[in-house]
């Protein structure tokens, strides 16, 4: 149990095809020690402030209903969620 | 062509000739203020009315993450409580959005027309009540229709409110919002208005061009969001027939 805090969590980006209703298509479900807690977006719409940026479209759990800036890259993405989902 | 504020009081109540002299005569104080500037902040203790004659207001509350939630949109001839100084101190802020035309009204000229002018006191009344009714709407915009229906409501209603005050030509009026400030009202990323901006767009339901939003078809965009005026109870006497309003106590005549 001592030991359970420095065990990093285990971040899981599975690419998906997410329906947005906008260009904004290309997504990963993320998979955190096994359980789904939330999909990104790549923003691709020309009307977007940060194209390219990876978009919290939606989170579950501890995620649910945070906002969250757009991350530049993935890793970026990744450090954040890690940061929120610490136990 | 009279001020915002008559006009608005107007299209709720016909007033005389003397009720609009004294209508003016509560707008000579009138100071310019700049975009984003505080009119009144939480914790304030109001002492006076604010009265925005033109450009756009809005009454805000920040979290203490710094998230901040906009409640109410103030448009020309919108002011904010006129018996908010009954209170200790503001529980809001409000502050402006674009450059706006200010008044302060002090307490004694509210006090005195409302004494003589009842038919100015009644539209008053009837202000208040509005406000009550447009933030109920939009407890049930955020709470019961979709983002996309949300924001398209959002302009059915100011295109309402601001064709009464004269501030719209061929459906299209001015609209300073940015992105954030309109995700700021609904309750939405800014990620998702931009979306619903875009599927609006495409839709050919309305248009955004140089701060100027144009409804391109007002028919089509009501329906898409079933926008309903009754909220706004424009009665305008100019154009429309007043229903018999009798006071309470009193008979109803014909």
């Amino acid at each position: 149990m001592a030991g359970r805090r420095t065990v990093e969590t285990l971040v899981v980006m599975q690419p998906i095809a997410v329906d947005t209703g906008s260009p904004d298509h290309e997504g990963r479900l993320v998979i955190a020690n096994g359980l789904l807690v939330a999909v990104l977006v790549r923003l691709e719409a020309p009307e977007h402030d940060e194209i390219g940026g990876w978009f919290l479209e939606v989170g579950f759990g501890r995620l649910k209903g945070l906002r969250a800036p757009t991350f530049l890259t993935l890793d970026a993405a990744t450090r954040w969620l890690r940061g929120e989902l610490r136990p | 062509m009279g001020n915002a504020l008559t006009r608005k009081l107007e299209s709720y109540e016909p007033l005389s000739t003397e009720d609009r002299h004294a209508l003016n005569a509560l707008v000579p104080r009138m100071r310019q203020v700049g975009a984003h500037v505080d009119l009144i902040r939480e914790g304030d203790a109001p002492d006076k009315v604010l009265l925005i004659l033109d450009g756009f207001a809005c009454r805000y509350k920040v979290l203490p993450d710094g998230q901040r939630q906009i409640m109410a949109y103030l448009v020309p001839g919108d002011f904010c409580d006129l018996n908010v100084f009954i209170l200790d101190e503001m529980d809001h802020n409000i502050g402006t959005i674009s450059q706006c035309q200010v008044v302060d009204i002090q307490r004694k000229a509210i006090d005195e027309i409302s004494t003589r002018h009842p038919s100015i006191t009644r539209a008053f009344l009837w202000c208040a009540l509005v406000d009550g009714a447009v933030l109920r709407e939009w407890l049930v915009n955020m709470g019961a229709r979709t983002p996309d229906q949300r924001i398209a409501h959002l302009f059915c209603e100011l295109l309402t409110r601001l064709e009464v005050v004269g501030r719209v030509n061929d459906n299209s009026y001015a609209f300073p919002f940015t992105q954030s400030e309109i995700a700021e009202t609904m309750g939405l990323s800014n990620v998702h208005v931009n979306r619903t901006i875009r599927e609006l767009r495409a839709l050919d339901l309305i248009k955004l061009k140089g701060r100027v939003l144009t409804i391109l078809d007002v028919d089509r965009l009501k329906a898409y969001c079933r926008f309903t005026p009754n909220y706004l109870h424009i009665r305008n006497t100019r154009w429309g027939e007043r229903r018999d309003l009798a006071w309470p106590g009193q008979a109803a005549g014909g």
